[in-house]
């Protein structure tokens, strides 16, 4: 009914308590995690050793950089539902790539450029595809992704004939997994290097603010003047970017071409992102909801499975998991409305 | 239409007594009394925002009061919804559609209250009673045709004939002119006439003077949520009223504007949109004058404009800026160009409203080496820029960092106004600049206007505020469904003379 | 002057867009692959293929209908391939407790399994509808989290172990059985599909769903219970998705957690969304879904038969897919406001 009396709203008395209380709700997603680590430290006093801390944080980066990828197309109310396919077609075709030119006699380093191009031209073509029909058709994105998710399922199947496909030279493994920097593992200074460039991308730039505008109120960034479908593309061909380069990570770490990798990676990344906060209505979220759902994600399943917790029952858990978030989310709009 | 007659009633139909409401932190209903008689029309006057269509949302059970005696027909009234309030004889008819687009009229007729046998539905004898209904009401509708399919004001005679079905005994009619034209006007205040005899009561929310003049037997004063009096609509003058419901004396409304008519900045030449809601319309724009352009609810004097910006499409015509022909428009270039425009609906497609106002007010001029260089902001720059824009539009309380969605609706148009003094400008064209804030901010929009025209730009408003769009302009065009009825100047500017400019073009179709 | 000229105009546009609304291209389409099957291979119309799309296509619609509804009504059911492989290992394992507790009693077993199966497809119906419509989470990660929590549940029954144990009148008098020459799948298929058309035509529940979807705010300010209906839908849908799983089970003669899963969910969107359903809401007919399903079927079908890798396959259904959204979209768009 009335839209402009509901929401004629002034409120600065009391803002100092939303205030607080919206900070409350922000901490509770930390606190969770502190709480679920002490929790299964008690049960298996493993789960807080070094080696396993550092194995979370591996596992983290890259469940990190796809919740990322997908934090930044549902910034604009959007989805990527291809997500997990496009990784399972980039791994196939870098890796196919890779072998091709090293049986074509090449050196290492063209190797290592030909299975990069092939990996990131692929991630980037699947990209557009996703945001020209997205803004450009004016088709609604889970449509569009599903779409695409079957497209780029046949393809990664039919490149690789549903095999893995072998050939992925050693060097490549050594860069994107076995590798560190200062003793970081590869993989973790590669998602934190991404992270931060993808922060300061969001917080600092045209571009960042444009999504966020966009995903606040479509209609008033267009009629502000804001390039809307141009942008749109651009987030989608980011969004298979960060997934394609995830992909060639976890290509380096299998040693192998997987037409099954993305599996359920499209889902996954989206429970990542939406636990951490960030929200399916678009314009709120970022690269720390990102981080921060993926690592409460990625503890869950490591404490569950150090305490020997069934699998099964581990999918159950994530199940309602994702339920709770969404709804804890919902409950802290209403608060700070 | 069933309707009850009542015997004598000892009370009046309605009675609410000290009702409130609060939405979030906001009075939006502070303690009103509200007596409604069988057999009378009760006109609800008062400024948008005022608290009318809470009141009446109240009244028709969409949400209930906060506290407050309800008695309706002589009984105490608790826990009311729509259904019930329906059921007991309450009919709202609402500005905002309650009409589900992919339906068809005769569906829409019966939401909610449909025929049915065990959860069958019986059409046949809906599809009888509709049209009995319809051809009862006078109504040129056909009830199998689909609402999305249907213009403006067919919607808004199938949202009345929607509430006559059935028992009433009050109805309440929201603004139910704004899309109609003079004939169809007519119609309705027959069938109202008509209820009245048949001692239904009547809430009619409008603030034309002519209709309050024709229709009213009392009149009921709302401002900030509160009841202010409730008068004789036979002994009370239009001033009174105004000052009742403003709070003020009106003279001071609207400025002085000395208009200084230049070249023509815009230029429509037989302009025609896909949508069909604008044809063949020629029209133009001169700098250092106001050009107005009035019409009804749906008449294309919206579409003209956001045509000219490049949000509507356009299929033939040709449009000129300072001269230049611009094909194609799109609000990026529009801007760039020196066009602006400032939106009707601010919600929908003037502002972000979780993100701050420095956000907000900057959103027009990103593409602006004052914002950003190479695609990087500069902060710094933005909130020094915004702030002083902010100071300057006088915002309350001037903090930039609050999001938007927390502002009052008269600051978050100084918010879109504030847009328009980030870049170079020359074209302003302003959507139903007034609808939706307070007097004082009103006062100020056309503060900011005439400073606009004085400097030399072109001005264009689009408003249903018929009041509004003569006084401030210097040239004003009539639309008509879809076409330029009129073209006043000067004394010619009248309200007689735009109001007959529909009636004309009536007589003509109707011998045609 | 000449605004009866004016008036006329947009009739004759609706008039031609209800017609291309009422028959669509989707039946031309049908018939245009049917006709071309025959004529390039004659396998296409053996019996054996006849019967094997029939079965498919039927079960594809049935979880086809049920998406459908959900989708009028402005929501989404991930869980609904989860829902068939729950339901048809708690089918299978009922049967088998059943039957080693009352051996021979027929009746007694099967009612117990398919009533055990389709309380699965109500108990999970009911937990997508409350909250969504009572907590109001959105549709698509209630259901996101559902499915999940479902298909594990199904895996945990069964530890992924295909579940034996069923009468032999459950396999071969019922599902592998047939009647005036079509297979079981497409008696109950019809059978829903003509309850869920009349449902959707000359019920209240198939009236306010089209109305939830259409403008909920205009249902609420009409007096229709919103909650109720919403959570009728899921409902609906998850218990036709469990049918579905019940159907597979008799069919393959055993209850498997690997039945339904991504692929039929994906399918049952994929058949909604080309029949013409709209992802907007209150727009959508279950004939015209029943007749994209059928049509999927066969298209897979068809590509089998001409020797297309089964793994390029998918690629046809999203091009499919985002074209009939597309176009659509594009016909939406140049739709005159009259």
């Amino acid at each position: 009914m009335s839209d402009l009396e509901l929401t004629v709203v002034t409120k600065d008395t009391d803002r100092p308590k939303l205030a607080l209380g919206r900070r409350l709700w922000n901490a509770v997603l930390p606190v969770a995690l502190a709480v679920l680590l002490l929790g299964f430290a008690a049960v298996d006093h493993g789960v807080l050793s070094p080696a396993n801390l550092l194995n979370i944080a591996q596992q983290t980066s890259y469940l990190a950089l796809f919740a990322m990828a997908q934090t930044v197309v549902i910034l604009t109310r959007g989805f990527d539902l291809a997500l997990g396919p496009t990784v399972s077609m980039v791994s196939v075709g870098s890796a196919l790539a890779m072998a091709g030119a090293t049986a074509s006699g090449h050196g290492a380093a063209a190797v290592l450029l030909a299975g990069l191009g092939a990996g990131f031209a692929l991630g980037i073509a699947c990209g557009l595809f996703n945001g020209v029909v997205v803004a450009l058709l004016g088709v609604n994105p889970f449509v569009a992704t599903l779409g695409s998710y079957n497209i780029a399922i046949g393809i990664a199947t039919t490149l690789s004939s549903g095999r893995p496909v072998q050939g992925v030279p050693a060097p490549f493994s050594q860069i994107f997994y076995s590798g560190s920097i200062f003793g970081v593992p590869a993989a973790i200074a590669i998602t934190v290097a991404v992270g931060a460039g993808l922060h300061l991308l969001l917080a600092r730039t045209v571009f960042g603010r444009s999504l966020y505008l966009i995903g606040t109120n479509p209609r008033a960034a267009a009629v502000a003047g804001l390039p809307v479908k141009r942008i749109l593309v651009a987030t989608y061909v980011l969004c298979s970017g960060l997934a394609a380069l995830g992909a060639i990570m976890m290509t380096a770490r299998t040693g192998s071409g997987e037409p099954n990798l993305g599996g359920a990676l499209s889902l996954q990344a989206i429970a990542g992102a939406v636990v951490g906060g960030t929200s399916l209505a678009g314009g709120r979220g970022g690269v720390g909801t990102a981080v921060l759902g993926a690592l409460f994600i990625t503890i869950l399943s490591n404490g569950m499975n150090l305490t020997r917790i069934d699998g099964y029952v581990q999918m159950v858990v994530l199940g309602a998991i994702v339920i709770v978030g969404v709804l804890l989310d919902r409950l802290r709009q209403e608060r700070s409305q | 239409m069933y309707v009850e007659i009542d015997p004598a009633p000892a009370e009046p139909l309605l009675r609410l007594r000290g009702i409130s409401k609060r939405f979030t932190g906001v009075r939006a209903l502070d303690r009103v009394d509200l007596d409604v008689r069988a057999g009378e029309l009760h006109v609800l006057f008062g400024e948008n925002g005022a608290g009318k269509s809470t009141l009446i949302n109240v009244v028709s059970g969409t949400f209930p009061p906060d506290e407050g005696a309800f008695r309706f027909g002589g009984e105490e009234i608790h826990h009311l919804t729509p259904q019930r309030a329906r059921a007991i004889g309450i009919s709202p008819v609402f500005q905002e559609f309650s009409l589900v687009p992919s339906l068809t009229v005769e569906e829409n007729l019966f939401l909610g209250r449909e025929v049915t046998h065990g959860g069958v539905l019986r059409s046949g004898e809906m599809r009888k009673r509709a049209r009995a209904l319809i051809d009862e009401l006078g109504f040129d509708l056909d009830p199998s045709q689909r609402v999305d399919d249907l213009s403006r004001a067919h919607q808004q005679m199938a949202e009345i004939a929607k509430a006559l079905l059935g028992r009433v005994r009050l109805l309440i009619l929201d603004e139910p002119t704004a899309s109609l034209t003079e004939r169809e006007t007519g119609r309705l205040f027959e069938l109202i006439a008509r209820l009245k005899s048949q001692n239904v009561g009547l809430i009619y929310v409008s603030h034309r003077m002519r209709e309050i003049r024709a229709l009213a037997d009392r009149v009921t004063v709302l401002r900030d949520g509160r009841h202010i009096r409730t008068l004789d609509a036979a002994t009370s003058t239009d001033g009174e009223l105004v000052e009742l419901m403003t709070g003020r004396a009106i003279d001071l409304l609207f400025p002085a504007i000395a208009h200084r008519p230049d070249k023509v900045m815009v230029d429509v030449e037989n302009l025609t949109l896909a949508d069909g809601s604008v044809r063949e319309v020629n029209f133009h724009a001169r700098a250092g004058e106001i050009t107005g352009i009035a019409g009804l609810v749906g008449c294309g004097k919206s579409e003209l404009i956001r045509a000219i910006y490049g949000i509507e499409p356009a299929t033939s015509g040709m449009i000129r800026i300072d001269g230049l022909p611009y094909e194609l428009p799109t609000p990026r270039h529009s801007l760039k160009r020196g066009v602006a425009y400032f939106p009707a609906n601010r919600i929908a497609e003037g502002l972000a409203l979780s993100r701050p106002i420095r956000e907000n007010a900057s959103m027009t001029g990103l593409d602006l080496p004052s914002f950003a260089r190479f695609g990087v902001l500069r902060q710094a720059a933005e909130r020094a820029t915004i702030a002083g824009i902010m100071d300057q539009l006088q915002l309350r309380p001037p903090n930039i960092e609050r999001s938007a969605g927390a502002l009052s609706g008269g600051n978050r148009q100084k918010v879109m106004l504030g847009r328009a003094l980030t870049r170079e400008l020359t074209v302003f064209l302003f959507d139903e600049p007034s609808v939706g804030i307070d007097v004082g901010a009103k006062l100020e929009v056309y503060e900011f206007m005439k400073r606009l025209v004085e400097a030399g730009a072109a001005v264009i408003v689009v408003s249903s505020e018929l009041p509004e769009v003569l006084a401030l302009s210097n040239r004003l065009y009539v639309m008509h469904q879809g076409r330029i009825a009129a073209e006043l100047t000067g004394t010619e500017k009248t309200e007689q003379n735009v109001l007959s400019s529909f009636f004309r073009d009536h007589l003509t179709a109707e011998v045609a | 002057m000449n605004t009866a000229l004016v008036a006329a105009a947009p009739r004759h546009v609706i008039s031609l867009r209800s017609i291309a609304g009422r028959i669509g291209l989707l039946p031309a389409l049908l018939v245009m692959l049917v006709a071309g099957m025959s004529a390039v291979d004659a396998q296409f119309y053996g019996i054996i293929n006849v019967l094997n799309i029939l079965r498919n296509a039927s079960l594809l619609a049935i979880v086809a209908c049920g998406q459908a509804l959900v989708i009028i009504a402005g929501g989404f059911d991930l869980s609904v391939g989860a829902v068939v492989a729950l339901a048809s290992v708690v089918t299978a394992k009922t049967m088998a407790a059943t039957s080693a507790a009352f051996p021979g009693s027929n009746g007694l077993i099967i009612a117990s399994g398919v009533a055990a199966g389709l309380g699965c497809g109500v108990v999970v119906g009911l937990v997508n509808g409350f909250c969504v419509a009572r907590l109001k989470v959105s549709g698509f990660v209630v259901t996101l989290g559902t499915m999940s929590a479902t298909a594990g549940v199904g895996l945990m029954i069964t530890n992924g172990i295909p579940v034996y144990g069923m009468p032999e009148l459950f396999v071969k008098g019922f599902g592998r059985a047939q009647a005036l020459g079509l297979p079981t799948a497409a008696h109950v298929a019809l059978i829903v599909i003509l309850a869920m058309v009349f449902a959707q035509r000359r019920t209240l529940f198939g009236r306010y769903v089209y109305a939830i979807g259409g403008n909920v705010d205009a249902a609420v300010v009409s007096g229709v219970s919103i909650r109720r209906h919403i959570v009728g839908t899921y409902v609906v849908s998850s218990v036709l998705a469990a049918l579905t799983g019940i159907l597979l089970t008799a069919q393959v003669g055993s209850g498997q957690a690997s039945f339904g899963g991504d692929r039929m969910m994906l399918q049952s969107i994929a058949a909604a969304v080309i029949g013409g359903v709209s992802l907007r809401g209150g727009v959508g007919r279950i004939e015209i879904v029943a007749v994209s399903a059928l049509f999927l079927t066969i298209l897979g079908n068809a590509l089998n038969l001409l020797h297309v890798d089964s793994r390029l396959q998918p690629v046809f259904l999203g091009v499919i897919m985002v074209a009939a959204v597309a176009l659509d979209e594009l016909s939406r768009r140049s739709k005159p406001r009259v």
